[in-house]
């Protein structure tokens, strides 16, 4: 890669701290004893300390992150088999109308989504909670995982799965033992984008939530009416930490599984 | 496909853990008792000490969780899905409910604590004898402004905003029955009016505030009056109690031609699932000590007259935030004025609004 130069980088720098100044604004101020989020008085844990006291809000915390893994985890299943399925639509006007029928869910505003889902499940007479709030975001992820395996399956060349018939592979084989480790990044990919949709999305949760339980999203929501305490900004702060976390934990968790593709060859 | 298949027990794994570390944490907030009760109610309008005294003394466990509107609250439970035993929406949302059978009657006799509320609040229009509702909390709608920033200006008449000093100073509730309702009582009609005549010359007058109006928002309002980016606020009392508690410079006052006088109540949705727990609970929530203790946190004004002699003379003695009756005489309760009147007090709204855009 070519060296940047030094009106580049500075340019990058700036963008970065536009991006990131908002989040660290709202970091300094959670250590703050003046309880609102003007003029810094004093260090304190106090907040850090009332959001682990705050056993509703830690609730809603896991409970976020249950819906967000479980939802991501059920639309990747079937997000992957689907775009499988479409890949290998003989009929090309088929094809591309399920395509254009997948991509329209994307684009549809996520308020038309949630409200279509709350009359849903009040005439089925599901009653609103945990699984309501599930269905639905399975529902939206799924389209969005078919769109991140899309392109893997594209560029897969069909000599490939030629050369693996042929060797006698059966059906299920070349399911498992050649598409699938072939789209493997892009699962993954579908899989990272469908958590963190589940995790920030608040027009359709709205809607589907109910009977004492929440999202964290929807829980921030109605607790900034009366103007954002700095629990919150704890609270941000934790999850920013954690993110950080996770997305470092991914980065190496790639490099390794990169560096083992290098060197173990493709059979295990 | 190995790696997929260790990744996705991975992941299950962590939920079933995540799973108990919730039901641990449910288990150990609850009390062993006779089931719990689901409280629907605004955002910041409880005590959370109350909630928790409630829970030791009954061994019912309460869920609670926040609406920010009247209509999102009607929606959720119009929908059904959900099982609310105890809600707290607004007077004309009351008489709304009412009509689309959204309320189960309340037992009176199972609240011994009624008589603690000045009968002043009982037996209002939008629910006679108290059939389905008990008030909760009320207040006014009025002017909240700052003097440090004004010069000598005092407000004792809604037309005192038509001041030509104050351009670009006022700040008004984004809500289209205040500002119409602003702008009828300035020319001394009524909070209720359905004649088109006059709510055309409110409308007509309202667009002549125009230069005036700084911004029509909704909860910003407090945080912007406190930082003093503004120095005139059309909004209700409790906004204005939020607003001096932070910034003493502040003074409410509701304007000599009368203005909207608001209760907020609780009711038992008809979608409830644990009757007798919600009135339990509403009957602990009349209670004089816990009502007292109530409205100290919240700072609105409480219709509890046995709590109000518990409670500092000098919050409850404060005529801005405790009128007299004489002075709720000049007030108006909203009524319900239909699908129709409301459409066209929500049009008139928008006209006005469009008409500051030029």
């Amino acid at each position: 890669m070519a060296k940047l130069s030094k009106p580049a980088k500075i340019y990058l720098a700036l963008v970065f701290f536009v991006l990131y100044a908002p989040i660290f604004y709202l970091i300094f101020y959670s250590f703050n004893s003046g309880g609102t989020m003007s003029g810094f008085e004093d260090f304190t844990w106090e907040h850090y300390a009332a959001v682990f006291n705050d056993t509703r809000l830690l609730i809603i915390v896991l409970n976020t992150v249950i819906v967000a893994l479980l939802s991501a985890l059920i639309s990747t299943a079937i997000g992957v088999l689907g775009a499988i399925g479409i890949i290998f639509l003989r009929n090309r006007k088929m094809r591309n109308a399920v395509l254009s029928l997948n991509t329209v869910l994307i684009v549809s505003p996520d308020v038309i989504i949630g409200a279509s889902f709350l009359i849903l499940f009040t005439m089925v007479g599901v009653k609103l909670g945990f699984a309501s709030v599930l269905v639905s975001h399975i529902a939206f992820s799924i389209p969005i995982v078919v769109i991140m395996v899309l392109p893997k399956l594209q560029e897969m060349s069909s000599s490939l799965i030629d050369a693996a018939t042929d060797l006698g592979a059966s059906q299920r084989d070349i399911l498992t033992r050649v598409i699938i480790p072939y789209i493997k990044p892009g699962i993954f990919a579908g899989f990272f984008l469908a958590l963190t949709y589940s995790l920030d999305d608040f027009a359709v949760t709205f809607f589907v939530t109910g009977n004492g339980f929440a999202t964290l999203s929807v829980e921030i929501y109605s607790m900034a009416r009366a103007g954002i305490t700095l629990t919150i900004n704890a609270l941000s702060a934790l999850i920013f930490v954690v993110t950080l976390g996770l997305v470092l934990g991914y980065y190496f968790f790639n490099q390794r599984s990169g560096a083992n593709a290098g060197t173990g060859g493709t059979r295990p | 496909m190995k790696g997929i298949m260790r990744a996705s027990a991975a992941i299950v794994i962590i939920s079933a853990v995540l799973f108990y570390a919730v039901h641990l944490l449910e288990s150990s907030s609850a009390t062993t008792g006779s089931g719990s009760i689901s409280v629907y109610n605004w955002g910041e309008y409880i005590d959370p000490e109350v909630i928790s005294q409630f829970e030791e003394e009954t061994g019912i466990q309460v869920v609670y969780e926040t609406f920010a509107s009247n209509e999102s609250m009607m929606t959720k439970i119009e929908q059904g899905g959900t099982s609310y035993d105890v809600a707290m929406p607004s007077e004309y949302a009351i008489e709304k409910m009412k009509e689309n059978d959204l309320l189960l009657p309340i037992d009176h006799s199972k609240l011994p604590n009624l008589e603690n509320i000045d009968p002043y609040f009982l037996d209002l229009p939008f629910d006679p004898g108290n059939e389905y509702s008990i008030p909760y909390f009320w207040g006014t709608v009025g002017i909240a402004y700052n003097p440090t920033l004004l010069e000598e200006q005092t407000f004792e008449s809604w037309n005192d905003l038509w001041n030509p000093a104050l351009e670009q100073e006022v700040i008004l509730v984004d809500s289209a029955r205040e500002v119409i309702g602003l702008g009828l009582n300035s020319l001394g009609y009524s909070l209720n009016s359905t004649d088109l005549g006059e709510l055309r010359e409110a409308t007509d007058k309202l667009k002549t505030l125009g230069p005036n109006v700084k911004a029509i928002i909704g909860d910003e309002i407090v945080e912007m009056m406190r930082r003093e980016e503004a120095a005139v606020a059309v909004t209700w009392s409790g906004q204005a109690a939020d607003m001096m508690w932070v910034n003493e410079d502040i003074d409410y006052v509701v304007p000599e031609e009368g203005s909207n006088l608001w209760f907020d109540n609780m009711i038992i949705p008809s979608t409830a699932g644990n009757v007798d727990g919600a009135h339990q609970f509403i009957n602990f929530m009349l209670d004089a000590e816990v009502a007292a203790k109530n409205a100290e946190y919240v700072g609105y004004s409480s219709p509890n007259a046995a709590a109000l002699e518990l409670m500092d003379p000098e919050v409850t003695g404060d005529e801005r935030f405790y009128p007299t009756e004489e002075m709720r005489d000049r007030l108006e309760v909203y009524e319900n004025l239909g699908l129709e009147m409301l459409g066209v007090y929500n049009e008139l709204f928008l006209e006005f609004k469009m008409d500051m855009e030029k």
